[in-house]
């Protein structure tokens, strides 16, 4: 809401966190932008990290055209002050090179890959140069002249050449026979989402792990960037289909700390009410993913079951079950009725009361207890270290949580509604199942409290659009299901190509694009501690441990039944769907 | 001769009416898994709208998924040993095929009247499993091969169960034919020996792969574990190999421990009983469990079928030498 002016964080930002900084400018909220030059970003990381307990959010890059690049470090230093601070560093476009923070702390290694992958600037000192969306064996540009990348676990050379006879698997030499190399994935069945991860196994021992990502990239920043801030809001929500309140919440935060917003109370309440429903089915559908891929089909069943019953209240909120097409810049697109509220709110009690019925089912099932009690192991350190943000992070005993450290736009603050962070010490799988269940009940108390609100008021759901200022930078945050999301935006000048202006101006124009969108989503974070979490288990917890950081599936709503008799295709409408679904098993 | 006429005509009737009742055993164990977990299940009548398009029954469920693959590519991986990887599943199915002539159905003695029948019909029921873990060790996959090596952990304990539940049940009877234990007046052996009775059901879910007991066919760890690399004809074979085992385990079941149930056609009803009771049970261990990861199973299997065994056993001891004979 307010720009962040408090003189003792400005000073203390000065004389103790930043000295070297060149210029100190605060943005909206708690945010305060410093620049400093890119030869110090490794010693401050260290400081920041090391010595004041703060916490990598994300790195990323802008790319400025013949200005060359600016490098943004965006830390988070909630456990001391109420501060997020965003650390630039301008670098040359003719020698592009930036010390690594990734070799101070794993939080930075996935950002830097993606550094150098995306705008080809050389992070000196990384400690994992391998590609981070490509394939790890993509050839090196021509002109270097240079071989591609060996891949860590793929080596060049297998010492049995590919002809037909003497044909082996990947990887089963008679040298390493010990041990073997199984991919799990990219399609595989028990990891719905597009990912490779390689376990090199003894038996049933993991010895050794890896995962790669990038099998489905799609440059959502960039379409962002090309259709403005308004249109945005609509590309947002479809980055992730299960968490896409959260995305929407995060990015329309991020778009509205560009400009001064003023949003509604009511529409604040409405957002909040979206995003805890979301994130109840989420935790529903993840408790009930879980089973499955413990081979539990009941366990499975039963939770997607009654996951049903939130999505029903989300569907009569907004008409949609996915994608909700709720959120707007300054506020959201329509309302929820005072008898709307009270209806959803009557569900709330049985819906309450099934989960009570169900949850401590699952979690004392004795035999789902032998298989999530000391699996997947994260200490505290690893936790911190790595970064793991959400759910992973609280079940290590981290006590993080976006929505009371930097709330968004939202109801957080608890004078308005009372809630807890859940936190867990087990550092295994019992934990991450134990916070993902009692979160569920303190969103449901959340929701219920929402609604009480809403049944009892009326008011505007919308604030007036303003300009946005060019050039302004801002942040998003947002704590969506499966952890903190984060929004960095740019207001641009892109009108006029930078190329076009006088020599070393930058245009000032303004436009409705904006010059930079980037995502940091949670699960890139978690996911790149799943290594971590699986050395050293057995093979047959591998798919639980890969599940404990969530997954999102994707779904459609249409169906083409095609007739044998008479070789006719028709489509069902919806209709016809919801009259077969409610159909007694039994006509 | 006209014995051996007799018996050559049931055994060619048996075979439709194993093979069907293979399958429906199936098709009840899918429905009432269904039931359990909030679904439908394959539909025994089908809605009005669908049954032009769908058939009036969705009953055979089951086997239309196996004839299904007769009609597939049967590929065959460079890197198998061909011969065991093509001859394991043609043994597997005439292993739990042959299986249906020595155990009785009610009234029909077929070829268990033999002196050694449990003898041999216990061997057909290892070599149906046996040669599923020999093609999967075959087939060159690394799935398979550790499918094939939680298969064969499991594999020694549940042999192990099943050897000492058939053997006690022969020595209370005093005989190792099946038609006499089955058709073996006085009390059922489920009576007077339930511990066994307790061990095979032990043993038949390990065999039939049913939850928690599943790691070899795990598909979420190990894509589909010994079957990863069948498909086709082979996978067919693989799975008209399980339905024939499922008729063959249930069936034994009975013939072992409800003994006069076998007496006479005229018992079929209580045998149909009996079949819905075991398979609901069955159901129930699979519907109300998680998989185990495999070395937990060890411990948990092997501790329940070693009490167990060593009841049984006490139990023989006690029939044998104080109380029948």
């Amino acid at each position: 809401m307010t720009t962040s002016t408090d003189p003792t964080i400005m000073e203390w930002l000065k004389t103790e966190v930043v000295p070297e900084g060149l210029e100190f400018k605060p943005l909206r909220e708690n945010r305060v932008l410093v620049m400093v030059k890119p030869e110090d970003v490794d010693r401050l990381a260290e400081r920041f990290v090391k010595k004041l307990g703060a916490r990598l959010i994300h790195a990323t890059g802008v790319d400025r055209e013949q200005f060359g690049f600016d490098i943004v470090y965006v830390y988070d230093f909630s456990k001391a002050k109420n501060l997020v601070l965003v650390l630039e560093a301008h670098v040359d476009r003719d020698n592009p090179i930036i010390p690594s923070v990734g070799k101070v702390t794993w939080q930075a290694v996935w950002a830097e890959r993606e550094i150098k992958e995306f705008l080809g600037i050389n992070v000196a000192g990384m400690p994992d140069p391998r590609h981070q969306f490509l394939p790890y064996e993509w050839p090196k540009n021509p002109e270097t002249g240079l071989p591609s990348d060996p891949s860590l676990y793929m080596p060049a050379t297998t010492g049995v050449s590919p002809t037909s006879e003497n044909w082996k698997p990947v990887g089963i030499d008679p040298k390493t026979a010990r041990s073997s190399l199984l991919p799990i994935g990219p399609y595989h069945p028990g990891v719905i989402e597009g990912q490779t991860v390689y376990v090199r196994v003894e038996g049933e021992h993991v010895v050794d792990a890896d995962i790669k990502t990038g099998y489905h990239h799609r440059g959502i920043h960039r379409l962002i960037e090309r259709r403005g801030y308004n249109k945005g809001v609509f590309v947002s929500e479809r980055v992730c289909g299960i968490c896409s309140a959260a995305h929407g919440l995060a990015y329309v935060t991020c778009a509205e700390n560009l400009y001064d917003a003023e949003i509604p109370e009511r529409a604040q309440y409405i957002r909040t009410l979206l995003v805890e429903l979301n994130r109840v089915h989420s935790h529903i559908l993840w408790i009930g993913v879980a089973a499955d891929l413990i081979g539990w089909k009941t366990g499975f069943m039963i939770t997607w079951g009654l996951r049903e019953r939130v999505m029903d209240i989300i569907e009569a909120i907004t008409g949609n079950r996915v994608n909700y097409g709720i959120w707007r810049l300054g506020g959201v697109s329509r309302d929820v009725s005072q008898e709307l509220a009270m209806k959803a709110r009557q569900t709330i009690p049985g819906l309450k009361e099934a989960l009570t019925q169900l949850i401590p089912a699952v979690v004392d099932h004795p035999v789902v207890k032998a298989r999530v009690v000391g699996v997947g192991p994260l200490t505290f350190a690893q936790a911190f270290d790595g970064g793991a943000v959400g759910p992973v992070a609280r079940a290590s005993n981290w006590k993080i949580d976006t929505r009371r450290d930097n709330p968004p736009h939202a109801m957080y603050d608890p004078s308005k509604i009372s809630w807890d962070i859940v936190v867990d010490d087990h550092c295994d799988m019992l934990g991450r199942t134990l916070v993902r269940a009692k979160e569920t009940f303190v969103s449901i108390g959340i929701v219920d409290q929402c609604l009480a609100y809403l049944e009892k008021t009326a008011g505007e759901i919308r604030d007036k659009p303003k300009t946005i200022e060019p050039g302004s930078e801002a942040v998003g945050l947002n704590e969506a299901p499966r952890g903190e999301l984060f929004y960095y935006m740019r207001a641009g000048g892109t009108d006029v190509p930078d190329y076009m202006m006088p020599e070393g101006k930058h245009n000032v124009q303004g436009s409705n694009l904006p010059q930079a969108v980037r995502i940091r989503t949670p699960s890139y974070r978690n996911n790149a501690l799943i290594p971590q979490m699986l050395i050293g288990s057995a093979l047959a917890d591998v798919p639980i441990v890969m599940g404990s950081t969530d997954q999102c599936l994707a779904c459609t709503d249409r169906v083409e039944v095609i007739n044998d008799k008479t070789e006719e295709s028709y489509t069902l409408s919806w209709e016809e769907l919801v009259r077969m679904s409610q159909k007694r098993w039994r006509p | 001769m006209v014995d051996m006429l007799f018996t050559a005509v049931t055994m060619l009737i048996m075979i439709p009416v194993a093979l069907f009742a293979g399958i429906l055993y199936v098709f009840l164990f899918r429905k009432l898994s269904a039931r359990f977990q909030w679904r439908v299940g394959p539909v025994v009548s089908m809605y009005k709208d669908l049954a032009p398009l769908l058939g009036a029954s969705r009953i055979l469920q089951p086997l239309y998924d196996i004839l299904k693959l007769f009609g597939k590519d049967t590929p065959v991986p460079d890197i198998s040993r061909k011969t065991i990887f093509i001859a394991s599943p043609y043994l597997a199915f005439i292993c739990a095929f042959l299986a249906i002539f020595f155990i009785p159905f009610p009234g029909v003695p077929l070829l268990s009247t033999m002196e050694e029948s449990l003898v041999i019909a216990s061997y057909l029921l290892i070599g149906a499993v046996m040669f599923t873990i020999l093609g999967a060790a075959s087939s060159g996959s690394p799935w398979g091969a550790i499918g094939a090596r939680r298969d064969i952990e499991i594999f020694l304990i549940y042999e192990l169960g099943f050897v000492v539940a058939l053997f006690s049940v022969g020595l209370v009877a005093g005989s190792l034919s099946l038609w006499e234990i089955a058709t073996r007046p006085g009390l059922p052996m489920l009576i007077l020996n339930p511990f066994a009775a307790v061990l095979l059901f032990l043993v038949i879910i390990g065999k039939l792969a049913i939850k928690p007991l599943d790691m070899a066919e795990a598909e979420a760890e190990i894509v589909a574990g010994p079957f990863t690399e069948y498909g086709g004809k082979y996978l067919g074979l693989f799975q008209l190999a399980k339905a024939f085992l499922f008729y063959d385990m249930v069936a034994l079941f009975i013939a072992l421990f409800l003994a006069p149930t076998l007496n006479s056609i005229l018992w079929l009803p209580v045998y149909i009983i009996a079949v819905v009771v075991i398979l609901f049970f069955i159901t129930v261990m699979q519907v109300l469990h998680p998989r185990f990861q495999i070395a937990k199973a060890m411990s948990w299997y092997g501790r329940w079928v070693l009490v167990f065994g060593v009841l049984t056993a006490m139990m023989v001891l006690v029939l044998r030498f104080y109380w029948v004979v």
